[in-house]
């Protein structure tokens, strides 16, 4: 039952995913993105926040329900612009 | 719990029209179908299940026995998942899995038992059954996925389990893989190759498309069907293919959104309209959609939907139900979220209303959360708690709470009592306590009881005014449960005193279970007047509610504390009485008429009429595997156990009592006969003395144990196997302890009134005495075990001690004691030496050692002579002798020699 606020963990926050392939910005919402970024190289990246594990195997399964393939998941810093790690590829 | 399955997840899926056929891997399956596990891992849009129903149809046509399950998020209940798993491998195969369904009906199913029993079902197929779990990446609860791997480790070579998912499952594929157990299809395989693609668009498609243009799709798609299927369905009477090709072979978003986008385009606005509207559903029906759209004609769309080829999935063979292709409906619900959102909660909204109204509790419950409509899923929810209850689903209901906002939940009384139960039930008691007395807080003191959700938040609401009633009784009955289950006797019973209580008249079922939990209380501690109380109250209420399995329930426990009793004759009428209750409603079998039965076997072998006794425990067998209680597996086994002693089949005894073992499920019961000391029982019969000794320190019991009613039966044994040691070895210690347990023992059961304990305490205070050559004090206490026994027609608790019972009851009549009864159990003893000649008649067979001493007994060699054959010393042939004479019952050499004859001892190898 949510009957407290969710605390900061090292698993919660925002993470970058890259997949590869164009995808439309009309799927930010579907991914609960705030947008996604089409890059030169033919990939597609989006950010979005997470509340916990759970949550972000959750979003993995979206990305995996669509078909694309997945390059990269990363944590990063809200604002920042790059990973706060380096992607493992 | 098994009447909640869904017909259409068994339904091997329709193959859509226009599907090529995969001959090439139609043939890889087959080559790799005898492994035990076959693969099919991609992601979605490969055409996984369209492969393995072309080759299920093959198979089926080989011979093959086939079962098909499609699987859902919501099977992530383990004994939901169990349930469809046996039910779809009983449908290929019908005479598997009858006992696992038995055990699905407690309240935590044992599954290690049920995959044992389902394994010993599975082993006995005489042809190949092939069972596909279609869909399988949405299983993530961790205990499925165990119970897989185990099953995976452990299926025969006969039966072929085939996992479509589209993540790799959660099983050890590198070791299956290295033992070539693991047949694989992944993505690469699943691809269309050139020559796949070009036939199935100019083939089955018809599209009469060049080379070059088949070669630009197919490099585009790179093989993916999906991909290939939306853009066939894009090209189908378009006049410029050739530009749609090229626009489509030049764009690079994603494939799946640009082929949907092409085919929604060409479809009219109304079928767009409700295609988007429509893709919030997992499932799709005619009504459902008209409800969810607003519109009428959502059958005739659907049939439209299906013709024109637009993803969708019939799942069953009347056209009622249908499901989207999941990519398609993803793409759907994609632009639904971004350009539609608001809609979505008047879209949940209603379809959650329809199915309310169709009584589809779940799903209302599902919709009303995923349009975040809390007040209303919490009423619902809350509607739902006595169903959920009653079907031991209390996992689900946990789920959903998790969901909604503790603001809703915490005005809600009688959904946070509900919740409660479901953390009871799963044994996640921490901080329940807290919840009950939140709770209260909304009862004392009393308000106004009513619906008031318009309020403030601070004020109460309640959907269930009946549950409400009840609340304060439910209360005191979970903190009875709680107490219970700390181990907390005395807090159980004034809980459960405070229930009664407080509980209506009319709430027979919070009644009842107030008066079982009582009954509990008091058996577990050996209160067996009291506890035969609590179980009848709690027998005339489920009766009254009308729970008839539940009743049976009770009248196994009634029965038991009649047996602990020494009730003998009360102990069958409950049974009979039982019987006649549930009987006579539409002649069907009620779920533990079984149980009566093998109750009633057990008087009848007590009572020494063994014919009787096995034709009830085959009668309780033809009753079939729905006339049992989750108890009644273990129960039967034991029953039959004790009939293959008494015939002197002991091995064969053993093997029923593991397959007990493995099978036991107490549902609450106190453990008051456990299997292991049954078994000890048995290997002291053997003469295994060691492996008994062995059973001891592993529970760890000792003479100056505490002693109470629940170990009351293990302490009996312990006596057991410490006569049998001082017969064995001649250790005087031995006898003394078993001599001094006993005493403390016998109290103990007479302050109790467990005359059944008394009785057999009795019998073997007077052969210890016996063996002492105390025979006045052996004749008081078996003159006393004979006095309560004989009333009540206890035949085997005498009989089962053999020979040396036989000379105490031949002195017993020597001094008038209930001449007429001794006789009769003489004349059973001696019909039952005939007919078990071995072992039967014996307490504890001959050692190795002693038969040879024996076989010399018979010849003219003397006691010197004897010691000199088997090189030991004159003293221990004496000991030897002592024994041998002890067993057989008998005080000279003739008397050995005349007893070992008729018992077949002189024939037989000296090896046993």
């Amino acid at each position: 039952m949510r009957d407290r606020p969710i605390r900061q963990h090292r698993d919660s926050g925002w993470y970058e995913v890259r997949i590869e392939g164009h995808l439309d910005s009309r799927w930010a919402a579907w991914f609960d993105a705030l947008s996604l970024t089409k890059e030169s190289d033919g990939t597609t990246v989006f950010r979005t926040q997470v509340a916990d594990q759970a949550a972000l195997y959750g979003l993995l399964q979206k990305v995996r329900d669509i078909g694309l393939p997945l390059l990269s998941v990363a944590q990063v810093e809200a604002g920042k612009p790059g990973p706060t790690t380096k992607p493992q590829s | 719990m098994l009447g909640l399955l869904l017909e259409t997840k068994f339904q091997v899926p329709r193959r859509r029209p226009g599907l090529a056929t995969r001959a090439r891997l139609i043939e890889r399956l087959s080559r790799g179908a005898d492994s035990t596990l076959t693969l099919v891992s991609a992601p979605a849009g490969f055409g996984k299940t369209t492969l393995l129903t072309e080759w299920l149809a093959i198979v089926s046509a080989n011979g093959w026995s086939a079962a098909w399950l499609s699987l859902e998020k919501r099977d992530n209940d383990s004994a939901l998942f169990w349930a469809y798993f046996v039910t779809a491998l009983k449908r290929a195969s019908s005479g598997v899995g009858a006992a696992a369904l038995s055990l699905l009906q407690s309240a935590q199913p044992p599954i290690e038992a049920l995959l044992a029993t389902l394994l010993n079902d599975l082993h006995a197929v005489p042809n190949d059954v092939v069972l596909v779990l279609d869909d399988y990446h949405v299983i993530d609860a961790p205990d499925v996925q165990e119970g897989i791997a185990y099953l995976v480790e452990h299926l025969p070579p006969q039966v072929h389990l085939v996992i479509a998912s589209r993540a790799d499952p959660v099983l050890p594929l590198a070791r299956l893989r290295a033992r070539g157990e693991l047949f694989e299809i992944r993505a690469a395989d699943l691809r269309f190759t050139a020559d796949e693609a070009e036939a199935y668009l100019n083939g089955s498609m018809g599209l009469e498309l060049t080379g070059r243009d088949v070669a630009a799709l197919e490099d585009r798609t790179e093989g993916w069907i999906v991909a290939l299927q939306l853009a066939a369905l894009s090209m189908q009477g378009r006049e410029d293919v050739a530009a749609f090709i090229a626009g489509f072979a030049g764009d690079d978003r994603y494939i799946v959104d640009y082929l949907a986008e092409e085919v929604l385009q060409r479809q009219p606005e109304d079928v767009q309209h409700f295609l988007f509207r429509t893709s919030i559903l997992d499932r799709l029906s005619g009504p459902l959609c008209d409800a969810v759209t607003g519109q009428d004609n959502g059958k005739l769309r659907l049939a439209a939907l299906e013709r024109a080829n637009l993803f969708l999935v019939p799942l069953d063979d009347r056209r009622h139900w249908y499901r989207y292709h999941q990519l398609f409906a993803d793409v759907l619900q994609a632009r639904l979220v971004e350009e539609r959102g608001d809609e979505l909660p008047g879209l949940h909204r209603r379809a959650s209303i329809w199915y309310e109204q169709n009584g589809e509790a779940f799903d209302a419950i599902r919709h009303a959360l995923a349009g975040e409509d809390f007040e209303r899923a919490a009423d619902l929810i809350e509607l739902a708690v006595p169903d959920i209850r009653r079907n031991r689903q209390e996992a689900l209901l946990r789920g959903w709470l998790k969901v909604l906002p503790y603001d809703v939940v915490r005005v809600r009384p009688v959904l946070g009592v509900g919740l409660v139960g479901a953390l009871v039930v799963c044994g996640d008691v921490e901080g329940v306590e807290a919840r009950l007395r939140d709770v209260e807080r909304w009862l004392d003191p009393p308000t106004g009881v009513g619906k008031e959700i318009q309020g403030r938040a601070t004020e109460m609401v309640v959907a269930d005014d009946e549950e409400f009633r009840r609340l304060p009784a439910t209360i005191e009955v979970y903190r009875a449960a709680l107490a219970l289950g700390r181990g907390d006797g005395p807090g159980t019973v004034s809980h459960a005193q405070r229930a009664l209580d407080l509980a209506p008249e009319d709430d027979h079922v919070g009644r009842a279970a107030a008066s079982g939990l009582l009954g509990l209380a008091y058996w577990g501690r050996g209160q067996l007047e009291a506890a035969h109380r609590g179980y009848d109250e709690c027998m005339a209420g489920l009766h009254r509610a009308g729970h008839l399995a539940d009743t049976l329930g009770c009248a196994i426990a009634l029965a038991d504390i009649r047996l602990a009793q020494g009730r003998l004759t009360d102990a069958m009428d409950t049974y009979e009485q039982a019987l006649r209750g549930a009987s006579g409603r539409r002649g069907s079998v009620v779920r533990g008429e079984s149980d009566m039965y093998v109750g009633m076997s057990g008087v009848c072998r007590e009572r020494g009429d063994q014919q009787e006794a096995i034709r009830l425990l085959a009668h309780s067998q033809e009753l079939g595997p729905l006339g049992g209680l989750p108890q009644n597996l273990y129960r039967w086994r034991v029953a039959m156990a004790r009939i293959l002693e008494g015939e002197g089949d002991l091995a064969g005894a053993l093997d029923l009592l593991a397959e007990a073992e493995r099978l036991y499920v107490g549902d609450y019961f106190p453990n008051v006969r456990p299997v292991p000391a049954l078994r000890a029982r048995i290997q002291v019969a053997q003469g295994r003395l060691g492996e008994a000794l062995g059973w001891v320190r592993e529970r760890g019991l000792s003479v100056d144990d505490d002693l109470s009613y629940l170990r009351e039966f293990e302490h009996i044994t312990l006596a057991r196997v410490l006569l049998a040691r001082y017969a064995k070895e001649g250790s005087a210690p031995s006898l003394q302890e078993a001599i001094r347990l006993l005493g403390r023992l016998l109290r103990a059961a007479d302050d109790g009134g467990r005359t059944g304990s008394v009785i057999e305490i009795l019998v073997l205070q007077a052969l210890a005495d016996q063996t002492r050559g105390d025979i006045p004090a052996s004749l008081a206490s078996l003159r006393r075990a004979v006095a309560l026994s004989e009333p009540e027609g206890y035949v085997r608790i005498f009989a089962d001690e053999g020979a040396p019972m036989v000379s105490l009851l031949r002195a017993a009549v020597n001094q008038r004691i209930a001449p007429g009864y001794l006789r009769r159990l003489m004349t059973f003893m001696n019909n039952a030496e005939v007919t078990a000649p071995v072992s039967g008649g014996l307490i504890e067979p001959l050692s190795k050692r002693e038969l040879d001493v024996l076989q010399l007994l018979g010849t003219d060699l003397d006691g010197p002579d004897i010691a000199r054959a088997l090189v030991v010393s004159l003293n221990t042939v004496r000991t030897h002798t002592r024994h041998i004479y002890a067993k057989l019952g008998v005080n000279d050499r003739r008397g050995a020699v005349r007893q070992g004859k008729e018992l077949d001892l002189f024939s037989r190898d000296s090896d046993r």
